[in-house]
């Protein structure tokens, strides 16, 4: 049971205390919210943000540093190498996997794989969640044009060292095999 | 039999400020008008009620729908939040319409198991049980459905019977959750019934009288200030009493154990939704409101207030718009009472069920007494100096 | 008539001793033999803080038996350790207890850089360790705070502790890009520098928390209501919480003074210790018995202004300087094992990695003081009343991410 006093002190206490909360909560009443209308209006995002990915495609040299570290394999990359071109196949990034660690970023050589500010990952199918970090397939104009006129200036080497050999053997008679031409140089462009 | 002290202290001739008592003032209207004289007097009569019930309808709806949007506000900013803002344009205003678009479209759902009959009928028992409270609530001195001498009676009478919807709800529900919600719910009304009318005694003791209508005529005085929470020492400690006892009797926090969030999933709502569940909603927020009408009648002044006085000094007194002046009134003074409502759930931690108990049985019923006992004095006394 | 030759007896008699209330009542009653309800408390329940079952039984609002049940959300966590490499499992660390990402990821790395006893940590590395730390312990609190509110009723003070913790958020987002696996204490140091300015902002919200911790402890904790509905309930002894090996606030709410960052000291803590930043605060009995529901709550709710004092005490003293010791690419650990425990906000967090001298770790254990913790549910929960019980599971504070693991 409680005494006369604890009784009354319980009354006095209950609606002391009401009050209090109801001042503190009335006084938020009265200020502005912090939140704010989402779509219409958005908090800004920092720059270190790790949303998802996005590829330097011109820096990146296929390395595979950046899938080995990833500590759930969603990096998938292939590219066939011509010289120092890289023609593009596959550079996936599966989002229903990805814990967005950053484990990826830190191994990159060419510092080419970044995290961006995008979050949002709504698809209408789970595949689309599969994305592809190329922004262009296979190679870009220009790596073509520069390929085209690497290739021509080496075959014009060649030419002249192959004319300059004949000459050599011409006056020799012991002429060496001209060098073999660069690695994976495709005949398909 | 004599009467009551405190009616004969009372001057009787001020009691009947309004003309014909008992009567509806829509079937009044309509006998105004004439009707033929081939058409019975039933189908009159049948008519004139009709046009009440659609006059309530379209006030409940209208009272549940912007009661809703206004918690859905308060509870925002009061938690720094700015609450709906989409729907209708300005702060979201068409917000519980559309949600009430939404419950309609909503499958109809009754669980395998459950009691259907039962369970299909208690949303309706609950709502009509409102319904029919409402019907003593007059819109202005005027404009009534049913102008009854025992009005606040009636509203306690009919506002209680919202209980056995609630215990069939729970208990046609076929979950154990529903179940728990519905006998907490029983035992709090039963508790809360008793304060609720031992602290209405405090105010019909000061004013005489139990008519809603002569209750807000009789505090016209002082510049229509004459409120009985400022005649009378023990009001405002009895409105105190009769608001808490109120918050539990509609189930709001800090005595909203029936439906208990956090405890019993959603209580006796649990299985219920769409359409059905949207009439309890409107039940909660109608009879909020309707608590708050009587808090108005009884204690702060009803229809009266320097608004409605000085019309009245100014000879305005009867027509429509004088009507809509005590309207006005009377729902600014009810909305500020379901604010408070609102103010105190956003701030107060739920109760016990075994604390529901002690504070209904051992704090606020003996309290309340003592009100009414202090009530009774004072206007024995105020009669003797007087 | 009959007569009555023999005296009445009532087939329903009163117990003799009858049965002691919560509030220390006792209250007669006639045993009648009813059978008691059976209630699933969850997987779904907003009362169980995920997806964690207790299986109640119940005579009316009596509670007479309570079972939790584990494994809902089993990932299987500490066999990944056991797969993949020492720094691709931090990652997978910030999955135990979600709220506390910062605070499991210093365990994991402190476990891994006791086995390489070469590595050295820069002072500013540590310093921003402790902060991040700390402030993740005021976030996880600032949770515990809210949802407790929200078990025993209130809604509004977990909208305050959430817009206070919205704000650590932003922090940790400006300083590791995530705001809630954070990956950012690694193997060595931390990943990244702070950025510029950072400091600042830490110190700023310093101010302005202390100011809005009063508010709380007005609104909640001395709440009139919140007080009659905490205290005396879920009472844990001293000798109680000793015998089921409780840590955190659940031991020191009971009043026993153990914190692991003075007592097993790991990184600074000793050094901020003798400086005299901060206090333990300890479970007094204030408003009830000693070790009930609301010592604990207002040990966790003292914690936070510590934890302030704490992280004050760090930024007085931090310095320019290296964020990462020298740590090679692919981390190769030296054979051996070690366990360290680290205060995690719920308790020890303690991680034991087993080295065999290569990548990836033998075995990768981890004590989850939430798991541990949750075992007293069994021995609180008979006798209360089944809203008793939900503010007994809310005062425990368990994450189930850790529970399960």
């Amino acid at each position: 049971m409680v005494s006369t006093k604890e009784y009354f002190q319980n009354v006095w206490d209950a609606l002391k205390t009401t009050a209090i909360g109801m001042r503190i909560t009335g006084k938020y009443l009265m200020q502005k919210p912090i939140t704010v209308q989402y779509p219409d209006e958005r908090l800004p995002i920092p720059d270190r943000y790790r949303g998802i990915h996005y590829l330097e495609q011109e820096k990146c040299i296929n390395c595979l540093a950046c899938a080995r570290a990833c500590p759930i394999d969603c990096i998938e990359m292939d590219a066939i190498r011509h010289g120092k071109e890289l023609e593009w196949v596959a550079f996936t990034l599966d989002y229903q996997k990805c814990m967005f660690c950053e484990l990826c970023v830190y191994p990159c050589p060419k510092d080419c794989i970044h995290m961006g500010t995008e979050f949002a990952l709504v698809t209408y199918d789970r595949s689309e969640l599969n994305h592809d970090l190329l922004s262009f397939q296979g190679m870009g104009r220009g790596a073509r044009i520069r390929m085209r006129e690497a290739q021509a200036k080496k075959a014009a080497k060649e030419k002249a060292k192959a004319a300059a050999a004949a000459k050599k053997a011409d006056t020799e008679k012991d002429a060496d095999e001209p060098e073999a031409a660069g690695a994976g140089t495709g005949g398909d462009e | 039999m004599t009467p009551p002290l405190a009616l004969t202290a009372l001057p009787q001739e001020q009691v009947a400020t309004t003309p014909n008592p008992g009567g509806n003032a829509l079937l009044d209207l309509v006998n105004k008008i004439g009707p033929p004289e081939w058409i019975p007097d039933w189908i009159v009569a049948l008519h004139a009620v009709g046009a009440g019930v659609g006059i309530l309808i379209g006030i409940v709806s209208l009272i549940a729908m912007y009661s809703v949007w206004m918690e859905r506000k308060v509870s925002g900013h009061m938690q720094c939040r700015l609450g709906p803002m989409y729907a209708g344009g300005w702060h979201g205003w068409a917000q519980t319409i559309a949600d009430g678009v939404k419950l309609l479209m909503k499958e109809d759902m009754i669980p395998t198991g459950a009691d259907r009959v039962l369970f299909i009928i208690a949303p309706g028992i609950v709502l009509a049980s409102i319904f029919g409270a409402l019907v003593a609530f007059p819109i202005s001195y005027d404009f009534y459905f049913a102008r009854m001498d025992l009005g606040i009676f009636m509203i306690l009478a009919l506002g209680s019977t919202t209980t056995i919807g609630v215990i069939m709800a729970g208990w046609a529900s076929n979950s154990k959750w529903s179940l728990y919600g519905a006998m907490r719910e029983a035992a709090q009304v039963i508790a809360y019934e008793i304060p609720l009318g031992l602290a209405l005694m405090a105010p019909l003791i000061t004013l005489g009288t139990f008519s809603l209508l002569d209750a807000s005529a009789l505090q016209s005085d002082w510049f229509g200030m004459k409120w009985a929470i400022f005649t009378n020492p023990a009001n405002l400690p009895a409105f105190v009493i009769f608001w808490i006892a109120a918050l539990a009797e509609t189930k709001r926090a800090p005595f909203d154990l029936p439906e208990a969030e956090s405890e019993l999933v959603a209580g006796f709502l649990t299985e219920y939704s769409g359409i059905r569940w949207s009439f309890f909603f409107m039940e909660e927020y109608a009879a909020m409101f309707l608590m708050s009408v009587i808090a108005a009648m009884f204690w702060f002044g009803g229809f009266e207030s320097p608004a409605t006085w000085a019309l009245r000094s100014a000879g305005v007194e009867g027509g429509i718009f004088f009507g809509a002046v005590c309207f006005v009134t009377l729902v600014i003074k009810a909305f500020a009472g379901v604010f408070l409502m609102m103010w105190l759930r956003w701030t107060l931690p739920r109760v016990r069920i075994d604390q529901v108990m002690t504070m209904g049985y051992k704090y606020l019923t003996p309290l309340a007494l003592l009100c009414v006992l202090i009530a009774a004095v004072s206007e024995a006394v105020k009669s003797l100096l007087f | 008539m009959v007569e009555q030759t023999q005296e009445y007896k009532p087939s329903i008699q009163p117990s003799e001793e009858g049965r002691v209330l919560p509030s220390g009542e006792r209250e007669f009653f006639f045993d009648v033999s009813t059978s008691d309800l059976e209630v699933n408390m969850g997987p779904q329940h907003p009362a169980t803080h995920g997806v964690m079952r207790v299986l109640l039984r119940t005579d009316g609002e009596l509670v007479t038996g309570a079972q939790p049940h584990l494994g809902y959300l089993h990932r299987g966590a500490e066999k990944i350790g056991e797969n993949v490499e020492w720094l691709q499992y931090l990652p997978y660390t910030d999955r135990y207890d979600y709220l506390a990402a910062m605070n499991n990821n210093l365990g994991y790395s402190l476990a891994v850089e006791a086995l390489m006893p070469g590595l050295e940590i820069p002072r500013r590395a540590t310093l921003i360790r402790t902060i991040c730390a700390e402030l993740n312990r005021i976030a996880s609190h600032l949770i515990a705070f809210g949802t407790y509110g929200l078990d025993i009723g209130a809604f509004t003070p977990f909208f305050y502790a959430f817009r206070e913790r919205e704000w650590i958020q932003a922090l940790f987002e400006k300083i590791c890009g995530a705001r809630l696996t954070y990956s950012y204490i690694r193997i060595g140091g931390v990943f990244n520098e702070a950025p510029p300015g950072w400091l600042k902002e830490v110190e700023h919200f310093c101010d302005v928390f202390e100011e809005k911790w009063k508010e709380y402890y007005d609104l909640l904790a001395l709440n009139h209501i919140f007080v009659m509905r905490t205290k005396d309930i879920g009472v844990i002894t001293p000798e109680m919480a000793y015998d089921f090996g409780l840590t955190g606030p659940m031991l020191r709410g009971s009043g026993i003074d153990f914190d692991l960052r003075r007592d097993m000291p790991y990184m600074d803590y000793t050094e901020i210790w003798e400086a005299g930043a901060y206090q333990i605060p300890l479970g007094s009995g204030e408003k009830g018995t000693l070790g009930d529901c609301w010592d604990r709550f207002d040990v966790r709710v003292k914690e936070m202004i510590e934890s302030i004092k704490i992280v004050r005490y760090c930024l007085g003293v931090i310095e320019p300087g290296p964020v990462l010791g020298d740590v090679p690419k692919v981390i190769k650990v030296p054979p051996g094992e070690a366990y360290v425990g680290i205060e995690n906000p719920r308790g020890e967090l303690g991680h034991y990695s087993h080295s065999d001298g290569g990548k990836v770790a033998v075995r990768c254990r981890v004590r989850g003081p939430s798991f541990v913790n949750l075992a007293v549910l069994e021995d609180l929960m008979p006798g209360t009343l089944l809203a008793d019980s939900v503010a007994i599971i809310g005062s425990t504070d368990i994450v189930v991410g850790e529970t399960d693991r």
